[in-house]
């Protein structure tokens, strides 16, 4: 019980119910009525999924910084199939996700090949990416597609919107992989020590493969979301996606090293910003300010991270 | 003659530990100090008061004032015992590689002209530390040109350039050779001879007697020995005073090569991508085989181009038999069973930050998984049965392995390859920064797993765990082996051969 008090989820865990609690009563209770709680909760999906995408690689170290232009051109990619190519819908959807799992191969590859820092390489493809959106595409805006989507976008289970509890799923299924599964294991091994890891017989290179096609698969799931829940794709959409996608996890106390990840701190962590962005709408404070107050958490969250490493492993 | 440091009854408290229990030091101008205490006994807590690195929390430190009356002093940081005199080079290197030798020795006092770096000056005073050394360097190398040895000595002029009066060294030797450290405490006598003390930490007992004058012995955080000489006491009264019992000779268990048998390994004029040539080297089931040889002879470089991080150019590798191709660790590991005990644990052999049980199981996940998931509890089970064998202390298999000690860490990074059924086992300098006892117990370890049947390549700088364990000793110099002795355990007469094989590269006929 004492070591569950201590940790960083129990922290963010009570911070987001008070957080919460706070917002609901300053709202009259507005908060918790069906539509207001129903809205919260599906445009959660989106952050959520977008902070996995960046955890699985600084799981190993890695930083992807083409996460949200990537969720943006897959959402792109599956509307165009949709409307101008007219196919139907699970195959747009299961573009979406092949293209980013493939997107992120490339970067993973290029990674090791090239031994260029990720840093770099998923800048380049970030770049290459948004210019394929708006020279492809242009600024046009796809939308009265398959209504099974937006109707799968728009619906809810017992109450709570269907693409949340698709993102808990994606959670889970993370989780579990990092937990249990020897690939999970051998990414966290390289992260935590990739000297150790290659001499235990783990495959660097692999893993940092690996990482990169997850984040880039988690991606295609964040543009399978936006496209069902938004409703309508254009081609701004994943511009102002990078800092929630690094919020998220670092709030929830992953290692920037490498080597140390939490699902769990990165949904709170997402949870949390979430509340920041609806007291922005409910009180009508300036888009600014809200980027500042998450700039400025993200930095906190950092500077607290190495504060407790300094204390945990301060002594000898 | 004349105290240039006394610590008093220096307190120290960590949270469930108290690291120093009144302990006492104390140092007299031209003495060389040794000051010796298992893992744990609180010398590191000592010397990191003594540097401004933690504070007392009792006792009281005293260095001679102006007039040369002793004053009470408070190191609240670093800089502060730098400019009490007090310089120190830690066990780990503390160079910037990038940096020239003249930069990285004057690093904490930069001399400047106009907020600009004095360049001439800069090299002035690397210049006048070196020659306390009378060490003959280019001031302006980057000091990642440098060898091991030389950067240690950098270090040393690096700590005495704040005008030092006291100089602590921690493990110097590590990772030098017995030339080099001869070398070195060459300079160390003569800086004492100019009226430095210097306080000499080291595992090394025989260095310790070759070099030291008088003795602090620290256990349990406090001193058993106060400054005492140290021409009046033997070995075995010295380990008694660190171990606080009479510290017995390891009996090994007895063990029987089975020579007739295929070589568990065999090296067949091998040449490898880090430029070894010509090294032929069999190890029999059950047979422990030393590898000697001096830092950079290659010896590690062997065993890296035997796991396949290093090409192998020529010749051929046999493991049972049967020729190998082993094209990375993975492939030595799953399909040769060859396991390899690096001597870097902390760099290179444990993840720090994740639990023992990870540690342990790192090698085994896939063989543990079912239907491709690891349970916890079956990787805490195989922690359990190897912490039994292995002796390892612990609180939990959940335990993070930073935290553990010297000696349970290399346990640690010894059991993931006993998980894996390794039959071919490299050790890469099983015991350094470890302590006497632990020691000990890690040369039974190693001999009981070649009396199971283990073929065990051991690496080691230490001739005494050389000769107390292998069979025979090959040595290695410049990459190629010079020689190979059986071993008949008789100290002198295989120190004199192996010394001879590695001067001249041949030996006495046995």
């Amino acid at each position: 019980m004492r070591t569950l008090i201590r940790t960083n989820e129990f922290t963010l865990a009570v911070i987001a119910a008070l957080g919460f609690a706070a917002l609901a009563v300053a709202t009259d209770f507005n908060l918790l009525t069906a539509g207001t709680l129903d809205a919260f909760l599906r445009f959660l999906a989106l952050p959520i999924v977008i902070g996995l995408a960046q955890m699985v690689v600084l799981a190993v170290g890695q930083m992807n910084l083409s996460v949200g232009v990537l969720t943006g051109f897959c959402a792109v990619a599956s509307g165009w199939l949709m409307v101008d190519a007219g196919l139907p819908a699970p195959v747009a959807v299961l573009a979406a996700l092949a293209l980013g799992a493939a997107v992120g191969l490339v970067n993973g590859l290029l990674v090791i090949f090239t031994r260029i820092n990720g840093f770099i390489v998923t800048l380049a493809t970030m770049t290459i990416l948004e210019g394929l959106r708006y020279g492809v595409n242009g600024t046009g805006t796809y939308q009265g597609y398959s209504p099974g989507l937006r109707e799968f976008g728009q619906a809810s289970l017992a109450g709570v919107p269907v693409v949340f509890l698709l993102a808990v799923v994606i959670a889970v299924a993370v989780a579990l992989f990092f937990r249990r599964t020897v690939p999970g294991r051998h990414l966290l091994a390289s992260g935590g020590n990739p000297f150790a890891a290659r001499l235990s017989g783990i495959s660097n290179d692999r893993a940092l493969v690996l990482a990169h096609t997850l984040s880039g698969l988690l991606a295609g799931f964040a543009a399978v979301i936006v496209v069902a829940a938004f409703g309508s794709v254009n081609a701004s959409i994943g511009d102002d996606l990078l800092l929630p996608s690094f919020a998220a996890p670092i709030i929830g106390g992953v290692a920037l090293a490498g080597g140390m990840i939490s699902v769990t701190g990165t949904v709170l962590a997402a949870f949390l910003v979430r509340l920041v962005d609806v007291s922005q709408s409910q009180f009508d404070i300036n888009r600014r300010w809200v980027d500042l107050i998450i700039g400025a958490v993200v930095l906190g969250a950092v500077l607290l991270g190495q504060f407790r490493e300094k204390l945990s492993g301060g002594r000898r | 003659m004349s105290v240039v440091l006394s610590a008093e009854k220096l307190v120290k408290t960590f949270p469930g530990v108290r690291a120093l229990d009144e302990a006492t030091l104390t140092l007299t101008a031209g003495s060389v100090h040794a000051l010796l205490g298992e893992n744990g006994a609180g010398k590191s807590t000592l010397i990191k008061i003594l540097t401004g690195v933690y504070r007392p929390d009792g006792g009281q430190l005293r260095l001679p004032g102006t007039d040369g009356q002793p004053r009470t002093v408070q190191l609240g940081n670093p800089q502060d015992a730098q400019r009490a005199g007090i310089g120190v080079v830690h066990q780990e290197r503390n160079l910037i590689p990038a940096f020239s030798v003249a930069e990285n020795i004057c690093l904490q006092h930069l001399p400047r002209r106009a907020g600009l770096l004095d360049r001439a000056a800069l090299r002035a005073e690397a210049r006048r530390c070196l020659d306390l050394l009378d060490l003959d360097l280019d001031p302006d190398l980057p000091v990642s040109r440098l060898s091991v040895a030389q950067m240690q000595l950098v270090e040393i002029a690096k700590a005495l350039s704040a005008d030092s009066t006291v100089l602590l060294l921690d493990e110097p030797t590590a990772s030098l050779t017995n030339d080099e450290a001869d070398r070195l405490y060459g300079i160390v006598r003569r800086l004492s001879e100019r009226g430095h003390a210097t306080v000499l930490v080291s595992h090394k007992l025989e260095e310790v007697f070759a070099v030291a004058d008088t003795v602090t012995v620290l256990r349990d955080g406090r001193s058993v020995a106060e400054a005492e000489p140290l021409a009046e006491h033997s070995r075995e009264e010295i380990v008694d005073l660190m171990v606080g019992r009479a510290y017995q000779q390891v009996h090994l268990a007895a063990r029987t090569v089975a020579a007739d048998v295929q070589p568990a390994l065999a090296l067949d004029h091998v040449a490898t991508g880090a430029g070894h040539h010509d090294v032929t080297l069999d190890v029999h089931p059950g047979e422990i085989v030393g590898l000697y040889g001096l830092v950079g002879a290659g010896r590690s470089e062997l065993a890296k181009a035997l796991l396949g991080l290093d090409r192998i150019t020529a010749g051929e590798v046999r493991v049972h038999g049967r020729p190998a191709r082993i094209r990375d660790v993975g492939d030595a590991l799953h399909r040769y069973r060859i396991g390899y005990v690096t001597e870097n644990r902390k760099e290179e052999g444990l993840f720090l930050d994740q639990t023992v049980a990870r540690n342990t199981a790192v090698t085994v996940w896939r063989r543990l998984a079912r239907l491709g998931l690891v349970r916890d509890r079956t990787e805490r089970g195989l922690v359990d049965e190897y912490a039994d064998r292995l002796g390892i202390r612990l609180a939990s298999p959940d335990q993070q392995a930073g935290q553990l000690s010297g000696g349970n860490q290399q346990k640690v990074s010894l059991a993931k390859w006993l998980a894996a059924d390794c039959d071919v086992l490299i050790i890469d300098e099983p015991t350094v920064g470890i302590d006497v006892r632990t020691k000990a117990a890690f040369h039974e370890l190693i001999a009981g797993l070649a009396a199971r049947g283990m073929a065990i390549l051991l690496i080691s700088s230490d001739l005494p765990e050389m000769v107390t364990l292998a069979d025979r000793i090959a040595v290695m110099r410049e990459f190629a082996i010079v020689g190979e002795l059986d071993n008949d355990h008789d100290y002198h007469r295989m120190s004199q051969s192996v010394i001879r094989f590695i001067h001249d590269g041949q030996g006495v006929v046995a």
